[in-house]
């Protein structure tokens, strides 16, 4: 079984290899093509000197399908493993720096023109990987019954507070009157933290629950 | 959860186990064994039974229900 660093080492280099070759295409366009498939155009016309562009797109959309397909095949081998050991996977706590992303949400408060669109705040969502921080600290977990029974009743405490705070936020929404923009972005935002705060207390209570309650004398 | 005292600890060390040889042996983590020593985790049917069988008691004396 390959090393997981070396795993990735493949599809990552594939992904630089495509990304400079966008570059390439798009420098390329810009100097002998006039920019014309870099800029907006109103209808599409094939030309001879379109072709370096059109060759790095088609690469990028085969990077893109073959990435999928990698990410697909390793989470079936990883869940496969994890059937047949009985373990959690093993992951590295730092992964829960992956929620500082959450900060870019921010970026759907600047003026709507600016960005023009209220996409930013999905980045939210991101805060919930903060919860990488326990699942990290229970990697390699036997799955015996009480772990699995503190899983189930982690995530039916977390899907009861994301459920409460989905319940006041259609409630308020029918009784508060907004104008139509600041509905979007209060509902788009209400909704990524939501999403944010279920994944990182599932979690987070997992890791609680487990945790918990285990007084001095518990040893040999 | 049910209040029950629990004499697993007694049974364990007579058969002279530690925690970890329980734990193998009735496939659960330490921690269960520590926490269903303290009387802290109800275990289900089928791991009461598999304890009682590794420390050769029978469940009634291992697990006391009010």
């Amino acid at each position: 079984m390959k090393h997981p660093k070396k795993r990735w080492l493949v599809p990552l280099l594939s992904v630089a290899v495509c990304a400079a070759v966008s570059l390439l295409a798009a420098w390329s366009d810009l100097t002998y093509n006039g920019g014309r498939l870099v800029y907006p155009m109103e209808s599409y016309s094939f030309q001879r000197s379109d072709i370096p562009m059109l060759l790095a797109l088609a690469l990028d959309a085969f990077c893109a399908l073959a990435l999928l397909t990698f990410v697909l095949r390793q989470s079936i081998l990883r869940r496969r493993r994890e059937a047949e050991t009985n373990r959690t996977r093993q992951l590295n706590p730092k992964l829960g720096f992956l929620g500082l992303f959450g900060f870019c949400g921010f970026l759907g408060f600047l003026p709507v023109s600016a960005l023009s669109s209220y996409t930013p705040f999905v980045f939210f969502v991101f805060f919930g990987f903060f919860g990488f921080f326990f699942e990290g600290k229970m990697s390699n977990t036997l799955k015996d019954e009480r772990f699995q029974e503190n899983v189930r009743r982690a995530r039916l405490d977390a899907y009861g507070a994301g459920i409460q705070i989905i319940f006041l936020l259609v409630v308020a929404n029918g009784l508060i009157d907004f104008p139509p923009e600041l509905r979007a972005s209060v509902l788009l935002v209400v909704l990524s933290l939501t999403m944010a705060l279920v994944l990182f207390l599932q979690e987070y209570l997992l890791y609680r629950y487990d945790r918990q309650e285990v007084g001095d004398d518990g040893c040999v | 959860m049910a209040a029950f005292s629990c004499n697993l600890k007694v049974f364990r060390q007579r058969k002279g186990l530690t925690q970890e040889q329980l734990a193998d042996l009735v496939g659960v983590r330490r921690e269960t064994i520590m926490r269903l020593e303290k009387a802290q985790y109800n275990p289900s049917l089928k791991l009461a039974v598999d304890i009682s069988r590794a420390v050769e008691a029978p469940i009634e004396e291992i697990f006391l229900f009010p």
